[in-house]
């Protein structure tokens, strides 16, 4: 169902690939087409496909325990033994690296995806509804706007009582940044719903008497998502990293949960002694970052059409 | 009371600011031929911090306000710079012939910063309103020695105290009596062998008439009657002191203007430092101190000292967690602890091990009171553990504020307990300094839990006291032990300093076997200063010693 009303909307793009004068395709196989032929694309996926792998299983990658200190080698620079070397309590600094991503991705995905369905509902019914929902929806996200990111999130984790199980601590951040990201998220879907919904095929399903539940899900939903994937891409990256900060600030997740921020943050002080232990644990974070950011920029290039 | 300020002294490296106690001298000992050079006259730049009180010395429990008060005000008794050894210095002479009656003769001719001469009533004035209950004073507990401090205290529940019933019977302490002009007496209601020592303390300064005025003013612009005189305390950027034109005591300083620069982070102030824009700072960075860091940025301008501070790690009362009870366990866990490695790889070697429950700079340290119970043995230790039967919880907690520096070592000692018995270990973050002692003095923080304690006075009573005698203000493991309680009373009536520290040293043999508490290390204090000044020494007190500090 939702294929063909993709192609429907590609069809009115007014070109196709240069010389490609094949039968249509829909965008989804366009957009196939065009990132594969992207190194970025494979590159960010093989490593987003690594981090996802760090995430899941660990032990893949090393065989040493991440809280297991050797306290007489603290700070001890990169070695055989100990490849990225230990930071201040002795731990292997590689194998924290390694169960940090799980905090990181968790964080990252988990954010992406309830800022996505939180501020892609709010938003198709603020566009479909338009009127009095929408200006009350649309001033909603507008309050929520209006806060800055970290002072927010300031106010929720320091709210929240204190907890040991590690998935309420990293919910607590999940939550922190669902609160906060959802408006951008809503006025995207709102403006993209309000550009489909005049189409000619939304009017003839009206017509037809579907129900707007149904006029939603089969025609609008579908073919306004792709802005939405694209910038959910990109934020991902963005929240593993506001994760980071608020780790590093010491009210994001705390230890001993094993995170690259709380590592970034417990290795500051060694910055012009042992940048080492700064080092890696950034790199990590850097590396995921820029691997969904890449991800989110491809993807964004595929589905767009007046790039081509 | 006290311990509580006390006991986060021992975070050192960045919360200093917000708890240490205030204490002892920075206006000590030395005339211009005795310093390291340097000319008189000049003016200093200093790290400072913002004080919490009003600057009144009675009320002031931090080294923020502490370090200003110390410059500007004098007492009976000056405790020496190298060896906190105390001698007279507004006090003449102080006599007792029962270690209960003193009678204090004051030097005449000492002026407060007002120009009125210092005489006994005020002292005496001064204490009363430290001790009177509703005054609210911090360091009014000072004075409970005294005779009659209990009629002085608000005795109601709740809010206020001494609202209705619950005020106070008495604003004047009986114990104190003014003799003539330079002349009181004190008794107390105890036998205090050590009274005189303790009358260096901030909280014992006499306050001149215009203090009665108005105390709030005083407060914002304290009249003193120490070597600097403060000009202005401009909020939360300076605090500025210069010489005392009418100064006569022996203990004055060479420069002529201190200004204490107020800094939030000591990071700030140790690159303000580097880059010659600070002239001393009393604090050195974690982040210096790796790996000595600041030997190289500040070569042959670096000082360090042992201070009266040590940090132990308390068990909570057997009713509270009896998982602890066992003398055997709490020995098989002091053994876990590697303090040598967690002193050089956490503190950087900023610490001493310590061998005992009292620090080395007080009169009557005697080393290796803890004997081999503060060796680090993981094979002893787990053996002891299995003597006792195993550890009947699921995991030993070490819970610590987490506002200040302890997560590090708190971590690090856990991670040694855990590898040498094999039982989990887990250091526990409680928010800030103030929830972690309601949760200690509510008795219902379980466990184990970090204490630390800076010394008011240098006595080794002042460690053993106020923290392991039954029912005492800071006995927060609630340790009872009879023999140990009767030696302290045998020291304070004692009339022979040595004898008395003998007894005393009994007392803290009698620790090793209950262990209490255990003891972790001893506090340094590390100081840097910038290429203007010269002649910096650190006191016992781990405080700028004023009177040697000169600009070269």
């Amino acid at each position: 169902m939702s294929d063909a009303a993709i192609a429907e909307t590609t069809s009115a793009a007014p070109t196709h690939e240069g010389g490609d004068t094949g039968p249509a395709r829909s965008l989804a196989s366009d957009a196939w087409r065009t990132m594969r032929r992207s190194p970025f694309f494979w590159i960010s996926s093989a490593l987003i496909a690594v981090f996802l792998l760090m995430a899941i299983w660990p032990s893949l990658f090393t065989s040493t325990d991440p809280t297991q200190a050797v306290l007489s080698d603290a700070r001890v620079r990169p070695n055989s033994e100990a490849w990225f070397g230990r930071d201040i309590q002795g731990y292997d600094i590689y194998s924290r690296c390694i169960y940090g991503a799980r905090a990181s991705i968790l964080v990252g995905l988990l954010s992406t995806v309830l800022t996505t369905l939180v501020g892609g509902t709010v938003g198709v019914f603020a566009g479909y509804a338009g009127g009095w929902t929408d200006t009350l929806l649309s001033r909603l996200g507008d309050i929520f706007f209006a806060i800055p990111l970290l002072l927010g999130a300031v106010i929720v984790l320091v709210t929240l009582p204190a907890t040991d199980n590690y998935f309420l601590i990293v919910l607590k951040v999940v939550l922190a940044l669902v609160v906060l990201g959802w408006p951008s998220m809503a006025r995207l879907m709102r403006s993209s719903v309000i550009q489909v919904k005049p189409n000619d095929y939304v009017q003839a399903a009206r017509a037809l008497g579907a129900s707007p539940w149904r006029v939603i899900r089969s025609h609008i939903v579908p073919n306004a998502l792709a802005p939405m994937i694209v910038v959910a891409t990109i934020n991902l990256g963005a929240y593993i990293s506001a994760e980071a900060t608020l780790s590093y600030l010491g009210i994001g997740l705390q230890p001993p949960t094993v995170s690259w921020g709380v590592d970034i943050s417990a290795a500051v002080v060694g910055m012009r002694t042992t940048p080492h232990m700064l080092f890696f644990p950034s790199l990590f974070l850097s590396l995921a970052v820029l691997a969904f950011i890449m991800l989110g920029d491809v993807v964004r290039d595929a589905l767009d059409p007046k790039n081509r | 009371m006290r311990g509580t300020a006390r006991t986060v002294a021992v975070a050192a490296m960045s919360a200093v600011a917000l708890l240490a106690a205030g204490c002892g001298s920075g206006d000590s000992g030395g005339d211009d031929t005795s310093a390291a050079g340097g000319k008189t006259g000049g003016e200093i730049t200093v790290r400072g911090c913002n004080p919490e009180n009003p600057l009144v010395p009675s009320n002031t429990t931090e080294t923020c306000g502490g370090n200003v008060i110390d410059a500007i005000f004098s007492k009976l008794v000056h405790y020496d710079a190298e060896t906190a050894k105390p001698t007279n210095d507004l006090a003449e002479s102080i006599d007792t012939t029962d270690n209960q009656n003193f009678t204090v003769k004051l030097k005449q001719g000492r002026k407060f910063h007002d120009g009125t001469e210092i005489k006994a009533k005020n002292f005496v004035d001064a204490w009363n309103y430290a001790a009177y209950g509703p005054n609210g004073q911090s360091s009014g507990y000072f004075m409970e020695p005294i005779e009659g401090f209990g009629d002085t205290q608000c005795t109601g529940e709740g809010d206020d105290p001494c609202a209705g019933a619950g005020k106070a019977k008495a604003d004047k302490l009986t114990g104190l009596k003014v003799v003539d002009d330079y002349t009181f007496t004190i008794k107390t209601s105890e036998k205090v062998s050590n009274l005189p020592v303790r009358l260096g303390y901030s909280a014992f300064s006499p306050l001149p008439d215009v203090f009665f005025t108005d105390p709030k003013a005083f407060g914002d612009k304290p009249v003193g009657s120490g070597p600097y005189k403060l000009d202005a305390w401009n909020k939360e950027q300076s605090i500025v002191l210069s010489k005392f034109a009418d100064y006569s005591g022996d203990f004055g300083g060479k420069v002529d203007k201190i200004t204490f620069k107020i800094y939030q982070q000591s990071d700030a102030a140790y690159n303000d430092v580097i880059a010659n824009n600070l002239d001393i700072t009393d604090e050195i960075p974690t982040s210096a101190l790796i790996d000595e860091k600041y030997k190289q940025d500040l070569p042959d301008r670096n000082a360090e000292k042992e201070t009266g501070v040590i940090q132990t790690v308390t068990f909570a009362p057997t009713k509270v967690d009896p998982n602890y009870a066992d003398p055997k366990i709490r020995h098989a866990i002091s053994m876990a602890i590697d303090r040598d490695t967690i002193v050089k790889q956490i503190f950087n070697g900023t610490r001493q091990p310590a061998t005992g429950w009292v620090s080395p700079v007080v009169d009557g340290y005697k080393a290796d009171q803890c004997g081999e119970w503060c060796k680090y043995d993981p094979a002893k230790a787990k053996a002891l553990l299995q003597e006792a039967g195993g550890f009947k919880g699921d995991k030993i907690t070490l819970s610590y504020n987490a506002d200040a520096a302890h997560k590090d070592w708190t971590e690090a000692t856990c991670n040694s307990i855990k590898q040498a018995l094999g039982v989990d270990c887990v250091a526990t973050g409680v928010v800030d300094f103030a929830t972690f002692r309601t949760q200690i003095g509510e008795r219902k923080m379980k466990g184990m839990f970090r204490t630390g304690w800076q010394m008011d006075y240098p006595s080794i009573e002042n460690f053993l006291a106020p923290i392991f005698k039954t029912g005492a203000s800071s006995n927060d493991g609630d340790y009872s032990n009879p023999e140990f309680d009767k030696l302290l009373g045998e020291a304070a009536a004692e009339q022979d300093a040595a004898a008395a520290n003998s007894k005393y040293q009994q007392a803290e043999a009698l620790l090793a076997t209950d262990m209490p508490a255990i003891p972790m290390w001893y506090g340094k204090t590390t100081m840097g200063w910038s290429d203007k000044v010269t002649g910096v020494k650190i006191t016992a007190f781990g405080t700028i010693d004023f009177t040697s500090v000169a600009v070269k």
